[in-house]
């Protein structure tokens, strides 16, 4: 009985850690994933529309320079990051689940938003990995996403839950 | 509400639908158009209307589908929408000419400055998204509850606000980088360039001044600046205002420009 406990206990404080906008990220020889959640208060239409209108993107979030084109499944968008501003990141919307999941990636890397909806909040979740036969080539050239990554997720929760507020 | 009264009860609310649909479609034969569709429809559909809102709501709803359907695949206008036409006008003597005409011969073509900043919010938002657009002027100018627009636009209470407040952000951003009267620093000073030629006898800071959104200018927040130059929205119907035949040809011009520009920027 002590064991099933202890399990629980683990599980259950694991899943606060992982909602508290902090990020992680998983390193291996052939590919690198960073995970980030957050539990936000406010409607998952909010947070989807937040997350699928591309020209509005760089106006709350930080980490974004800009976005070109349609945040639509099987389109094309040309990416700014704040990360490497002078590069254009060419990416195609993989998969749209509305209010749900939405997937965008390049060949290098695949990036995957997540929405739950939790009661009145929204727990949200964004991954990114990256890897390939190449990638220990490379690894060293990329730089790590936590502190980006930590950003969007706090950029993301204050602008839902301001325009949640909102009357 | 009975079938009967249907006529009297549409005629109240005619002057705001019609504002409502020239300010979305900016074209004056589209929104005649409309407001007839609309008339049509509602008085072939009152069958329908069960009173779970209000007639108002009713029919701002019935226009605004039609007005969607209207907008729908024609392309948003470009933010620097004014200095396009400003350069367009300025290649056409022939506008010129048709304006002195209006303001000499009309009683309703005497330029006012708050008109055209009326006018220019008109030809400004037009660059938001469709249901940005939409959003802000149910709410912002037709006091429109978030209840209330999502009904009218067949979409959640949330949706509305995050429209509305990307639209107020959006709007507050543009004003801010262009317009002079709230901005030392701001490019765009048309309002009192056009004033100082068609009344150039006029004390303009003294006009200035009875503008609150301008009066405020350097003491007030942006959000504050807004909902002062959305108010001087409220308080102009571009159909019988003391300037709507002057407007409304300024307005026809800057249509006929940018449906050209946007065919030939495709």
């Amino acid at each position: 009985m002590k064991i099933i406990i202890t399990i629980f206990m683990l599980m259950t404080s694991f899943t606060a850690m992982a909602q508290d906008g902090k990020a992680n990220t998983v390193k291996n020889t052939f590919n690198r994933k960073t995970t980030v959640s957050t539990s936000i208060n406010a409607d998952a239409s909010i947070v989807w529309a937040l997350l699928t209108n591309a020209s509005d993107f760089s106006r709350w979030n930080s980490t974004i320079v800009s976005i070109e084109g349609e945040i639509q499944k099987g389109e094309k968008i040309k990416l700014k990051s704040t990360l490497d501003p002078g590069r254009t990141f060419k990416l195609k919307i993989k998969e749209v689940v509305p209010e749900q999941k939405l997937v965008w990636g390049d060949a290098l890397g695949k990036r995957t938003y997540s929405l739950e909806k939790q009661g009145d909040s929204t727990l949200f979740t964004m991954a990114e990995k990256i890897g390939g036969l190449m990638f220990p080539l490379f690894a060293k050239k990329i730089p790590p996403f936590d502190e980006s990554f930590e950003q969007f997720a706090s950029d993301l929760k204050k602008e839902a839950e301001t325009i949640s507020k909102s009357k | 509400m009975r079938h009967e009264d249907f006529n009297e009860e549409f005629e109240k609310i005619g002057p705001q639908l019609k504002s409502y649909i020239l300010r979305m479609t900016a074209s004056i034969q589209d929104t005649e158009d409309i407001v007839q569709d609309t008339w049509i429809k509602g008085s072939s559909n009152f069958a329908l209307f069960k009173g779970e809102s209000s007639f108002k709501t009713w029919i701002f709803s019935i226009a605004s589908n039609l007005t969607i359907d209207n907008l729908r695949k024609k392309k948003r206008w470009p933010e620097n929408v004014t200095d396009i036409c400003k350069e367009a006008a300025k290649r056409n003597p022939v506008h010129f000419q048709e304006a002195m005409k209006i303001i000499e011969t009309s009683e309703d073509g005497k330029f006012e400055i708050r008109e055209h900043i009326a006018f220019c919010f008109l030809c400004i938002a037009k660059s938001l998204p469709l249901e940005q657009h939409l959003c802000l002027l149910l709410k912002e100018i037709h006091d429109f509850k978030i209840k209330e627009i999502a009904l009218i636009l067949q979409t959640s209470g949330a949706l509305v606000k995050y429209h509305l407040h990307a639209a107020r952000q959006k709007m507050i951003e543009i004003f801010e980088g262009r317009c002079a009267l709230i901005n030392q620093e701001g490019i765009c000073h048309q309002c009192t360039e056009i004033n100082g030629i068609f009344n150039p006898k006029q004390n303009e800071q003294k006009e200035l001044m009875k503008i609150k959104m301008v009066k405020e200018a350097r003491k007030a927040d942006k959000k504050r600046l807004l909902d002062l130059r959305m108010q001087v929205l409220r308080e102009i119907d571009p159909f019988n205002s003391n300037a709507h035949e002057l407007q409304l040809h300024h307005l026809e011009h800057n249509r006929r420009v940018m449906e050209k520009y946007l065919e030939e920027n495709r």
